[in-house]
């Protein structure tokens, strides 16, 4: 059974049709990389699926379960975690803090006024490992808001990870970012990937990214799937060329 | 249930709506234009009638009163404008806005207490416009239908200013795109103050016309802005439409609203808020930001 | 650290010797000053830790003020148990209140928070025989007990409870902004759309802390009932309301201790002033209106910045950030 499924899944903001027919599966411990030209419809389906927008026509299908209908902080629960293409970090708190409220997430219970022992205990190593593996550690008392642009993506990975969450959801991870930070990311992505066995859907414009970094791979095109499969399949395929990698890059 | 009884609770409710008008228009079209609901238009309405009383007291016209007290108060609030809400342009979260826009109705408030006395004032009606009017059998007062005449004026000069004139359309295209018109070489915040400016001016207006009905009082300010807030929600925040239709709307709910539930009367433009407020919590048509 | 807690013990001290060292009628300005500083702090909850401003507080504190006015006076209950029935009655009511009001945010929210408030207000007109109308209800006791204790009957006694009230309310609040609940307000002050995204649910958070705010803001009103001996409608304005959120912005968002200072130097530079000129209403409306331009964080906040800021506790108030919030 795949851990996500998407199926029929369409988005119209009036007559616009911004995702049509979206269908994808994604296995879990698999990493998929989904693809496609501005407008394409790659952070609309984001938000379908963690439920930011309500799609509207289609289900989306987490672990075997229907989560459509499910309110945004609902579907976070259910082991999804995700990065926004514009960072979005708590600026005024520290990276340790902005971590580990990420972390809490997982174990909190809205009514706690104070956490129990053992969940504080293991939000702590939850916050510990995310920080380490996002090579973020030294950087544990800095204020987010004085972190450069890269180290801010960094920051929402770590934050994303300390969820423990069954499904990672990266939007964009290196956009905005030079050269050297690019780099240095995918090399920090590509190692914490291959540690875990974490699912990942990633959204990349940066094809070297998605070929370093993705299994498999879905090509978007005006709100619709016109290729998928392994990135050797993608890239012979001449629909997906001349849509996308043909017009850029 | 005559006939004549309706048509007087209607026409009761369209000089109700003339007066909501003059301020919920005021509102959003500032919202229009700065994104900012300017909490302070309840006071500004309250300033415009107790300046507007002051101005028939001594000058002994109404129609100076109807003049001056506009003008006066619009030119105060575009120093409000100027000197303090330009400086919070480019602060992202809204929280500055609304309570400078607070603060700015405090001052005021307590600017009309210490210069005016904390006793409500009482004018009456000028003489040429006192009067009953019998329409279908009904007595129907004639300031009343005077109201009713000025809202009309006043919203069909409105429409006219938006729609015919270049400043109305230089207003219009800021309040779709700010920075397209600083591209083309305007001075938008000459345009922010201009707006603000006569968002006041009419909501002064509006104290003024409904002064001699509901006496000046402190405290007239705040039920008047929660009503024009409500009927900016309902209407669409930014939509001049929206405003006109709104207040016909609320003013027929609080003519049905103090005719079937006396006592209830003000709770129910309350309930009325909470409902849309409810429903619709971003506001139920229009622009929205 | 000892220092801080050495400084804390003197006030301490310090304010439980002040009824023998001053005037009685500066204790009774006094008893007003802590009582003011309570329900500002109440609303610091809202306006420091969530950034939901709330036009509408002296709801909080009309409300406590009549229900302990009508619990005192019918039921002749001793005065803490009046007292704490009435927060307790306030508190439930609140419930709905916030369930409604946090349905949005910004504007709406503090528009909505003012509808109630006047909505009390006009209740009290419409239920004269309950609430005795414009009089109000006047001639509320301090019942003594339980086991017979009176101390608070007298007004150095009534201090005593004040302070201690504030003192615990503060302890409390404290606790709570520094506890993982805390933070999360915190995640939701700084980008709600995240903590969303977190998994949080934001709303509940969101109606808990205006109950929290609503509950200390409704003590304060019991107290404050209980002291004059009378409770009348001008709780409820809306004016009332304004001071409180003067009082939290000057005495700087987010920290607590601010809002409590501010509101106590405020009630007494009014008792002073108010004797001189007629006028400093509008100096204190011009002052909040140059804080909110000039100094979003506040006296408190400008002075705690001079040292090491406290972690765990970052600078709240409304801010001027100009990043993006986008999603």
């Amino acid at each position: 059974m795949p851990l996500l499924e998407c199926r029929g899944l369409a988005r119209r903001f009036g007559a616009l049709v911004a995702v049509d027919a979206f269908s994808m599966s994604l296995e879990a411990g698999r990493i998929r990389a989904l693809i496609g030209p501005n407008g394409a419809g790659k952070s609309t389906i984001f938000n379908l699926i963690t439920s930011m927008l309500k799609p509207s026509a289609g289900k989306i299908i987490f672990a075997g379960e229907d989560i459509t209908a499910l309110p945004a902080h609902a579907v976070a629960r259910k082991g999804i975690a995700r990065t926004f293409q514009l960072c979005h970090v708590f600026p005024a708190l520290t990276v340790r803090e902005n971590v580990s409220i990420a972390a809490q997430a997982r174990e909190h219970r809205a009514w706690q006024l104070r956490g129990g022992g053992e969940a504080i205990a293991r939000s702590a190593v939850a916050t510990d490992e995310a920080l380490e593996h996002l090579r973020l550690t030294r950087l544990a008392h800095v204020r987010a808001a004085m972190l450069s642009h890269g180290d801010q993506r960094l920051l929402e990975v770590a934050m994303a990870i300390a969820q423990k969450p069954r499904l990672l959801m990266l939007d964009e991870p290196t956009q905005g970012l030079s050269i050297e930070e690019t780099d240095r990311a995918v090399e920090i992505l590509r190692h914490m990937l291959n540690a875990g066995n974490l699912s990942v859907l990633l959204v990349e414009h940066d094809m070297e990214v998605v070929f370093k970094l993705a299994q498999d791979i879905t090509v978007l095109h005006r709100g619709r799937v016109i290729a998928e499969g392994p990135p050797d399949v993608v890239k012979a395929n001449a629909a997906a060329r001349s849509a996308y990698l043909g017009e850029s890059e | 249930m005559t006939f004549g009884f309706i048509l007087a609770q209607c026409l009761s409710a369209l000089s109700q709506a003339a007066i909501l008008f003059f301020i919920a228009c005021g509102l959003t079209l500032i919202f229009g234009i700065m994104r900012i609901v300017n909490f302070a238009h309840g006071a500004i309405f309250m300033l415009g009638a107790y300046v507007g009383l002051t101005v028939l007291a001594v000058t002994g016209s109404f129609l100076l009163s109807l003049l001056l007290a506009p003008v006066a108060v619009g030119g105060i609030g575009m120093a409000f404008e100027w000197i303090f809400l330009r400086h919070l342009y480019g602060r992202r979260e809204g929280g500055a806005y609304l309570l400078l826009t607070f603060g700015l109705a405090i001052v005021l408030s307590e600017l009309i207490r210490v210069i005016w006395g904390p006793q409500p004032l009482a004018s009456g009606i000028p003489d040429y416009l006192r009067g009953i009017v019998v329409i279908l059998g009904q007595p129907f007062p004639l300031y009343r239908l005077f109201l009713i005449a000025s809202g009309i004026a006043a919203a069909v000069a409105i429409w006219q200013f938006l729609e015919r004139t270049r400043a109305g359309l230089l207003i219009r295209a800021v309040a779709q795109n700010a920075e397209m018109v600083h591209a083309l070489g305007t001075d938008v915040a000459l345009v922010r103050t201009g707006v603000f400016g006569l968002g006041c001016a009419m909501a002064a207006l509006g104290g003024v016309l409904a002064a001699p009905l509901v006496t000046a009082f402190l405290g007239m300010g705040t039920n008047v802005v929660i009503d024009a807030f409500v009927i900016v929600i309902i209407g669409g925040m930014g939509s001049f439409a929206g405003s006109l239709i709104g207040s016909i709307l609320v003013g027929f709910v609080q003519v049905l609203g103090a005719y079937y539930f006396q006592d209830l009367a003000l709770a129910f433009m309350y309930f009325l808020m909470l409902i849309v407020l409810v429903i619709r919590p971003g506001g139920l048509l229009g622009k929205e930001d | 650290m000892s220092g801080k807690a050495a400084g804390c013990a003197l006030a301490v001290v310090a304010c439980a010797l002040l009824p023998f060292a001053i005037p009685q009628y500066s204790l009774s300005v006094l008893i007003e000053a802590l009582i003011f500083g309570l329900l500002a702090m109440s609303l610091d909850l809202l306006v420091g830790y969530c950034r939901l401003y709330s036009f509408g507080h002296a709801a909080a504190y009309g409300l406590g003020a009549y229900a302990a006015a009508l619990i005192l006076t019918h039921l002749q209950l001793p005065l803490p148990i009046g007292i704490a029935l009435a927060v307790l009655a306030t508190t439930l009511v609140a419930i709905p209140i916030a369930w409604i009001c946090t349905r949005s945010t910004g504007v709406s929210f503090a528009m909505l928070t003012l509808a109630f408030a006047q909505l009390g207000y006009a209740m009290l007109f419409r239920f004269r025989d309950i609430t005795g109308g414009s009089d109000g209800i006047t001639g509320i006791p301090r019942p003594p007990g339980p086991w017979g204790i009176t101390w608070f009957q007298g007004k150095i006694g009534y201090y005593y409870l004040v302070l201690g009230c504030l003192i615990v309310s503060y302890l409390v609040c404290r606790a709570i902004v520094r506890s993982a609940f805390g933070a999360v307000l915190s995640a939701i002050r700084e980008n709600e759309p995240k903590a969303v995204a977190l998994g949080y649910d934001t709303r509940l958070y969101k109606i808990t802390t205006v109950v929290l705010s609503y509950a200390f803001g409704a003590l304060a009103g019991a107290l404050y009932a209980a002291f004059a001996g009378f409770a009348s409608p001008e709780l409820f304005f809306w004016l009332v309301s304004g001071r409180a959120l003067i009082m939290v912005v000057v005495g700087g968002a987010g920290t607590l201790i601010g809002p409590i200072l501010g509101g106590v130097f405020f009630i007494f530079l009014e008792h002073e002033l108010s004797q001189v000129t007629d006028l400093w209403p509008l100096v204190f409306g011009s002052i909040f209106m140059a804080f909110v331009m000039f100094a979003p964080e506040g006296i408190w906040g400008l002075l705690s910045s001079r040292f090491k800021p406290v972690p765990g506790i970052p600078s709240a108030g409304p801010s001027d950030e100009t990043s993006d919030a986008a999603a």
